[in-house]
């Protein structure tokens, strides 16, 4: 199979792109609005606390720190059971519960990670080099490893990790390398290895196809550990012609050789300004892009370095020039109201968005863009924002349901409150507006603006909340105070999220 | 781009003050019937229902008068005395029989051997294939989303299309078209308190404001916003006319027919309806779990057909069923099957050539233990396009295929 899929040309930003500063660092003003948008794009959203400490430290500081990572706060894998036997006689709740520790634990990693910037690149890997959890035999367990090797090169070296990409089990399985032996090759691999993973259509023929298959025959899976082995017997050693040269190659040899081709600088180049500044850059811009990525040899740091630090990054045309994804979303907003953990009530609401975290729709990622919107998913996106800052905790009757329900509805050892709500703890709705004067609806409503879209809002908008805030629901002026200021601020946090503003990245 | 952002502003100009008062589609639907012609494809809707899982179509159409259906099947099998006999040789499972009766009065085409070249054996592979009609290829819209975006119905109406269910299935994403989707008579839109409702409604339907920043992307938020709003808010009033002639099962599938009906008689002019039952991934225990869903669905689209027929709407309503590949003709070690490749299809509908059509494949000569196809669903699908639908169907499946006539 192949893929034929292209971002949208018509959602290029308006205006004219200069080349010659495009690249260069930008020394402009640095305000809380580009602070929020550099945490948006190189993470998942800042918290109010993040976006004022960039806000003070500056744009160099904040792009350095968010480049040299730390050791992590967060588990590289999950806690708790995630094996499942994956033959016929699955046990179905037991694979599920499997699949919901390891996505809630993903997630809870983007939400708490003190290497946002790491975690942000393992979903953009994680969105290139595509697998799904659950999907063709593969296992928590492999998803979870995949992750870590995306952790690993999260801003490493392209080539290196592409060569690891080809013996990863997830991979393995999910390309079916798996079967991709010399006495029958399968081509699934080799062909989006080079058709969406580097070189794109038209840069190779199907005799490339068929030859790089060969060359990739027996590295297989142990069918007892999971593990990657090598089996020579399963290997073609003959000679292989491939995108002009001539060889006994293996796998790594075809990834080298793909590297010298100035196409798949250009690939790559085109996909980390559309995952990082705005969507159908132009053909001069990826030129810029992927000369400074050959330069590098293939170094994905500099050149990701480089944008977050760049003028065309930081100009009107790149400020909310994105659509958000659901995992931006749910993350982003889970951290502006400051919760402690990712609920499974996420898990069930993403879907819904259009997004299953770890499961990509097909080997082509998700495309992203416009297609993130139709109205039955966005009716999704603000019913889930408007969950979440309502949270309450579960009931005490809810949680016994959910310990005591026949089917076991509870994975084992999960905390019931994670279980029934969208998140963990959330901090209380008065510290979401800290600093405003408390009985004045206008200086809530300020807060409550900048707090969820750093006042990107339309001077209508502004009026629509701030009425919501001083009216009741019969058109009757209300004062804030001490007995409705809860329910006003998470209303007024759910109508701010509900602004088109809040939808782009 | 440019016809989308005028008509988002024509849209909200013309809406704004109007939701409060009446439904906009009440409006609608008074300007679709005022240009439809009885009978046309202008009236016709198509419902597709997805099989969800992979259905075994041997246990669906049962060979029962195949000696090797038994020999293949040795614990999983219809045996004769249950089958719902069409002829000597083939029959329905015993819990279609709400199908059967359909088929009885030759409303029922039954179309054999349906896949496509090069079977892929997974299921969100196959099941995308289906729903793009691209075999060879990954694409970002569905077939049906693609005959949405090119039918030149009216932009006013926000149902043109319609998932029943929490998610729009790939099959209804469309370019320009977006499909709401709607989880039963309570809808999906904004649920908040009164005041955050009609505070909510202001946000929702605002319309022109200047922004203090500028977005390539943000017309479009904007036209989705709206219409995702409108949609919700307007279906129950949609649909508060129309009462159904029978009871229908109390089951997620058939209350989805019921809500599918309730918007066909609106007379909105909704083309194409999608809605999915399963799972049919009946690897172990095939029998217990294939014949319950079976059931649902015979008894379901009985008392869609019984309930549009006293509307004397079964004529303008075809359903298709599909399913992304029937099962591996050998049971497997578990009373089950695993996933394989040609299935039978259904087309239902009051002007359906009744009947079967093609042959069952053969159940000793296989592919790799899975049967041979003979009909690409895309001739099933450009035959719904260019006969029912009444549009030309390669610009929507990519290329020409010879069409059938069952309807």
């Amino acid at each position: 199979m192949s893929a034929q899929t292209q971002a949208p040309a018509e959602y290029r930003p308006a205006g004219q792109l200069d080349i010659t500063t495009a690249l260069l660092e930008y020394r402009g003003p640095w305000n809380s609005r580009l602070a929020a948008h550099l945490l948006r794009r190189a993470g998942f959203g800042g918290s109010p606390q993040e976006i004022a400490a960039a806000t003070t430290t500056g744009m160099q500081a904040t792009v350095s720190k968010l480049m040299h990572f730390g050791s992590d706060s967060q588990p590289e894998t999950p806690q708790g059971d995630i094996s499942y036997d994956n033959g016929p006689l699955a046990d179905k709740m037991q694979r599920r519960n499997a699949i919901i520790i390891t996505q809630l634990w993903w997630l809870n990693r983007c939400l708490l990670t003190t290497n946002p910037l790491q975690e942000r690149m393992v979903y953009f890997w994680s969105n290139h080099f595509t697998s799904g959890i659950g999907q063709k035999g593969i296992m928590p367990a492999m998803m979870v490893s995949q992750y870590s090797l995306f952790r690993r090169y999260a801003l490493g070296n392209f080539t290196q990790l592409t060569q690891e990409v080809s013996r990863d089990p997830a991979m393995l399985r999910y390309l079916d390398g798996v079967v991709n032996r010399a006495q029958h090759p399968n081509e699934n691999f080799a062909r989006e290895l080079m058709e969406l993973f580097t070189l794109g259509v038209g840069n190779y023929t199907e005799e490339d196809v068929r030859q790089s298959a060969r060359a990739f025959t027996g590295t297989t899976l142990d069918r007892a550990t999971g593990t990657t082995v090598f089996n020579p017997r399963l290997h073609d050693a003959g000679v292989k012609t491939f995108l002009g040269r001539t060889g006994n190659f293996g796998g790594d040899d075809i990834v080298s050789i793909i590297m010298t081709q100035p196409a798949t600088a250009r690939f790559l180049a085109r996909k980390f300004l559309r995952a990082f500044v705005y969507d159908d850059p132009e053909p001069e811009l990826v030129e810029a892009v992927a000369a400074k990525f050959r330069g590098s040899a293939y170094d994905v740091g500099s050149v990701v370095g480089t944008l977050l630090r760049s003028n065309i990054f930081y100009s009107p045309r790149a400020y909310r020039a994105l659509v958000k994804s659901p995992l931006e979303i749910a993350i982003g907003a889970m951290k502006t109201l400051g919760a402690t953990a990712v609920g499974a009530r996420t898990l069930g609401a993403l879907p819904q968005m259009g997004q299953v975290p770890m499961q990509p729709p097909n080997v082509a990622g998700w495309p992203g863009g416009r297609l993130w919107l139709n109205t039955g998913a966005y009716n999704a996106r603000l019913n889930y924002l408007h969950q979440l800052v309502s949270f309450k905790p579960a009931s005490e009757s809810a949680m016994a349901m959910a310990m005591t329900a026949p089917n076991q509805s509870l994975p084992p050892g999960m905390d019931p409150q994670i279980f029934l709500a969208p998140a963990g703890h959330i901090s209380p709705p008065t510290t979401w507006v800290a600093g405003a004067a408390m009985n004045d609806p206008i200086s809530v409503t300020e807060r409550v603006i900048d707090a969820v879209v750093q006042s990107d809002a339309t001077a209508q908008q502004t009026q629509d909340i701030l009425n919501y805030m001083s009216t009741d629901g019969i058109g009757n002026r209300v004062a804030l105070s001490g007995e409705n200021f809860e329910e006003k601020v998470r209303g007024g946090f759910s109508l701010a999220m509900a602004l088109p503003t809040y939808q782009l990245a | 781009m440019a016809s989308r952002r005028q008509f988002i502003q024509q849209g909200v100009g013309a809406f704004a003050g109007f939701l409060a008062i009446d439904s906009i589609f009440g409006r609608a639907a008074r300007a679709a019937s005022a240009i439809t012609i009885p009978g046309s494809a202008a009236t016709r809707t198509l419902v597709v229902v997805n099989l969800q899982g992979g259905n075994d179509g041997l246990n669906t159409l049962v060979p029962f008068g195949d000696p090797d259906y038994y020999r293949v099947r040795p614990t999983i099998n219809v045996p004769v005395g249950d089958v719902l006999r069409i002829d000597s040789s083939i029959g329905f499972n015993p819990n279609l029989a709400g199908l059967k009766s359909i088929f009885d009065q030759q409303r029922v085409a039954i179309l054999q051997g349906v896949h496509y070249p090069n079977p892929n054996l997974s299921h969100f592979r196959s099941t995308e294939i289906w729903q793009t009609a691209a075999p060879e290829h990954i694409i970002d819209t569905g077939w049906a989303g693609r005959y949405l975006d090119d039918a030149g119905l009216p932009k006013s109406n926000l149902f043109k299309g319609l998932a029943i269910g929490p998610i729009l299935p790939k099959m209804l994403v469309a370019n320009t078209t977006d499909v709401p989707t709607v989880d039963g008579f309570r809808t999906g839109g904004f649920r908040g308190s009164r005041n955050e409702q009609s505070h909510a409604d202001q946000i929702l339907n605002g319309g022109s404001e200047t922004y203090p920043f500028q977005s390539p992307y943000l017309s479009l938020v904007q036209e989705i916003e709206h219409d995702a709003n409108a949609s919700s808010t307007e279906l129950p009033h949609l649909v508060a006319g129309y009462k159904p002639a029978i009871d229908y099962p109390k089951t997620p599938f058939a209350q989805g027919l019921n809500l599918a009906a309730a918007v066909i008689g609106s007379g909105i002019g909704t083309k194409v309806i999608y809605i999915s039952l399963g799972s049919f991934d009946t690897h172990t225990g095939q029998r217990g779990t294939q014949d319950r869903l079976l059931q649902q669905f015979g008894d379901g689209i009985k008392a869609f057909y019984a309930d549009l027929a006293a509307h004397n709407l079964d004529s303008q309503v075809l359903t298709m069923t599909f399913s992304e590949f029937g099962r591996r003709v050998e049971e497997n070690a578990n009373r089950g099957t695993d996933h394989g490749t040609a299935a039978p299809m259904f087309l239902i509908g009051g002007q359906v050539k009744g009947g079967i059509y093609g042959d069952h494949p053969s159940l000793t000569d296989l592919d790799f233990g899975n049967l041979k196809w003979h009909t690409d669903f895309r001739s099933v699908y450009a035959t719904v396009l260019e006969n029912w639908l009444g549009v030309t169907s390669a610009p929507v499946l990519g290329a020409s295929f010879s069409t059938l006539n069952f309807v």
